[in-house]
């Protein structure tokens, strides 16, 4: 369950400041947030997923206030419960896919199991590019990775960012057939950010910033 | 998945990077350490030399020749002095020990040097076996010459003339070894000891011989006979002008080479030297002084080379700098998005950190290779280049010191590298779309 109060953010002293509705999505619910860009769209998803600190207001995941934890605390809090699918698919360029996947784990202090790595690199047709250095994947692989990315360690919220903003019409619908299926199969919330109107069918709940 | 395995996947993700930090650090720290211990090692060479001779008497000439030669068997003697004279000087309250050495001749290029039984007493050598000479045509022979001679007790050779290794002129009196040393790390190692009298007799008997030649062969003696010592000339007991007299068994015109002189206190090393000096037509030069002196001349290179390993170093630690700066900034995305993974700051500093130091600790590896292989090409160039081989030692104080002064500098180098992940946006990292 991810909840939001009266959340506000200001860039900086002399910029405006952002304020965003709030949001209450159970268990299993997902969310489209359609906005145009500049909105602010990216601060509000960052603000969700805890690497930004809010002027006024609370986000609250399972009833825990995410910005009243310690920042090490909150670091540790949103690698394990919340998986951030990013606009470009940035992976670790350093590691291959698989330890990608097991510094994922690693990072947020969770024990990776290979079966249950290698399942999930399955279901993403990534199966056979475990070992690929990241420069050696092309842009498909490089966005299913990213959802492995972001679904691995089992979060209770998985947060995209533009996720299909930079595919065509084909790629776009298989990019969110797995991402809503991923959601389903862990049980999370998935909240979409995005511009792009070939999503809009696919969510019940919407709302526009 | 751990971050050591992270870091090391950072170094092999740009090797070229990792490879010129290497090379450039271990240079610098090859370059460090070997001139160091080149440096300590030639010194504790000379200085270990010395043994206990405080000071040394020999004829008038450069004091710095005269402790070469006399107190460290490297050069060529200034001259001859008479043993009369000298032990005039030296009875004295304020001197413990004075040993009067001659030499002029060599065996396989080794100096063999007349002295008394005192001598070996200023190196501490103990015999290995046998005993110290007794009389005329004994030896006893320093760890190095019975190594590289394979000469044993009972067995005899003859000696060459001069003091360096010829077959043209050999004595014709057979000298019998009777002793040999143990090892010292001294110059007495690589000397050949015998009493004072065989030096006179071979050379009273050479004399005799130098004359007969001489009223057959007239002026023209000197370059039939040595034509190509000129040097060793002068080195030669016999060839001193007042010995061609020929008054050779009076006890009064005795002649030595060099008198080796302890002293019981520092009294004696500041007020002697200068009186000798001043009223005898001999001349008193301090080893450890003249050496300093030596130090000072080549200390110039060693000192110039030193900078210039400091300047790499220097460099070095900025090239490591900037790597990882670099390494930070171009993998500002890989770092944010290890934070959102639930990283904490310290551990990307420590992914950073631990890539430098990985880094540093090949360099360091690599530069003491590189010194220990440059030093032992340096000195098996100086063994064959002057029959003095230097000891290798490690100076292991001077060692740990400029490793850690390498470690300050290179952690300096690191840290200033890596703080900019405490400043990190990582919000602002990842929604700038590159």
């Amino acid at each position: 369950m991810i909840q939001t109060h009266n959340l506000s953010f200001q860039h900086a002293p002399t910029l405006e400041t952002l304020r965003f509705p709030d949001l209450l999505l159970e268990r299993e619910e997902n969310l489209l947030i359609l906005g145009k860009s500049g909105i602010g769209k990216t601060t509000l998803l960052h603000l969700l997923a805890g690497l930004l600190q809010p002027k006024t207001g609370t986000v609250n995941l399972d009833n825990i206030a995410l910005h009243s934890l310690s920042a090490k605390k909150r670091d540790r809090f949103v690698g394990q419960h919340i998986g951030v699918v990013f606009q470009k698919n940035y992976a670790i360029r350093s590691l291959d896919v698989m330890q990608n996947l097991e510094a994922r784990l690693f990072f947020a202090g969770l024990k990776s199991k290979r079966e249950r790595l290698h399942d999930l690199l399955e279901q993403l047709n990534l199966a056979a590019h475990k070992n690929k250095k990241i420069h050696q994947l092309s842009e498909g692989q490089l966005q299913r990775l990213g959802i492995a990315l972001a679904v691995v360690h089992q979060p209770q919220v998985i947060l995209a960012d533009e996720p299909t903003s930079s595919l065509d019409d084909e790629n776009c619908e298989v990019v969110m057939q797995l991402l809503l299926e991923q959601a389903e199969q862990q049980n999370a919330n998935l909240v979409v950010i995005t511009h792009d109107a070939r999503v809009k069918p696919l969510f019940q709940n919407q709302i526009i910033l | 998945m751990n971050i050591w395995k992270i870091s090391l996947s950072n170094i092999f993700h740009k090797p070229l990077y990792a490879l010129l930090s290497v090379l450039s650090l271990s240079i610098s720290i090859g370059l460090l350490l070997g001139i160091q211990q080149l440096d300590a090692s030639i010194k504790y060479q000379f200085e270990n030399s010395l043994g206990d001779v405080d000071m040394v008497l020999g004829a008038k000439g450069s004091p710095l020749q005269l402790v070469l030669a006399s107190v460290l068997h490297m050069d060529n003697p200034t001259g001859n002095i008479s043993l009369a004279e000298a032990e005039k000087i030296t009875k004295n309250p304020l001197i413990k020990k004075a040993v009067p050495i001659s030499y002029g001749d060599n065996y396989q290029g080794f100096r063999i040097l007349g002295s008394n039984e005192e001598f070996a007493g200023l190196y501490e050598a103990e015999l290995a076996e046998g005993r110290e000479p007794s009389k005329s045509m004994e030896v006893t022979l320093g760890s190095t010459v019975a190594e590289e001679t394979d000469l044993k007790i009972g067995d005899t050779f003859m000696s060459s003339h001069g003091l360096t290794e010829n077959t043209v002129e050999v004595h014709n009196h057979p000298l019998t070894v009777v002793g040999i040393y143990k090892p010292t790390y001294k110059v007495i190692d690589k000397l050949i000891v015998t009493r004072l009298e065989s030096i006179w007799d071979v050379h009273e008997h050479g004399e005799n011989h130098h004359e007969e030649d001489e009223q057959q062969a007239g002026d023209e003696h000197h370059d039939e006979v040595e034509p190509q010592e000129e040097h060793n000339e002068e080195a030669h007991v016999s060839t001193a002008p007042h010995q061609e007299e020929g008054h050779h068994h009076e006890e009064s015109d005795k002649e030595i080479t060099a008198m080796l002189v302890s002293f019981r206190n520092v009294m004696g090393m500041l007020t002697m030297p200068r009186r000798i000096n001043k009223e005898t037509n001999m001349q008193a030069a301090l080893p450890n002084y003249e050496l300093e002196r030596l130090f000072n001349f080549t200390g110039v290179g060693v000192r110039a080379v030193s900078w210039i390993a400091y300047i790499i170093l220097a460099i070095s630690c900025v090239t490591i700098f900037i790597s990882l700066f670099k390494m930070v900034r171009e993998r500002a995305f890989d770092l944010a998005l290890m934070r959102t993974y639930g990283a904490s700051n310290f551990q990307l500093l420590r992914i950073v950190a631990y890539e430098g130091f990985l880094l540093v600790f090949v360099s360091l590896l690599v530069g003491v290779l590189l010194s220990q292989v440059g030093l032992h090409f340096a000195f098996s160039a100086f063994k064959s280049g002057y029959n003095q081989d230097i000891l290798l030692k490690l100076p292991y104080t001077q060692m740990v010191k400029t490793v850690l002064l390498i470690l300050v500098m290179v952690g300096i180098a690191i840290l200033l590298a890596i703080l900019p992940i405490l400043k990190m946006n990582v919000s602002k990292i990842l929604s700038n779309e590159k």
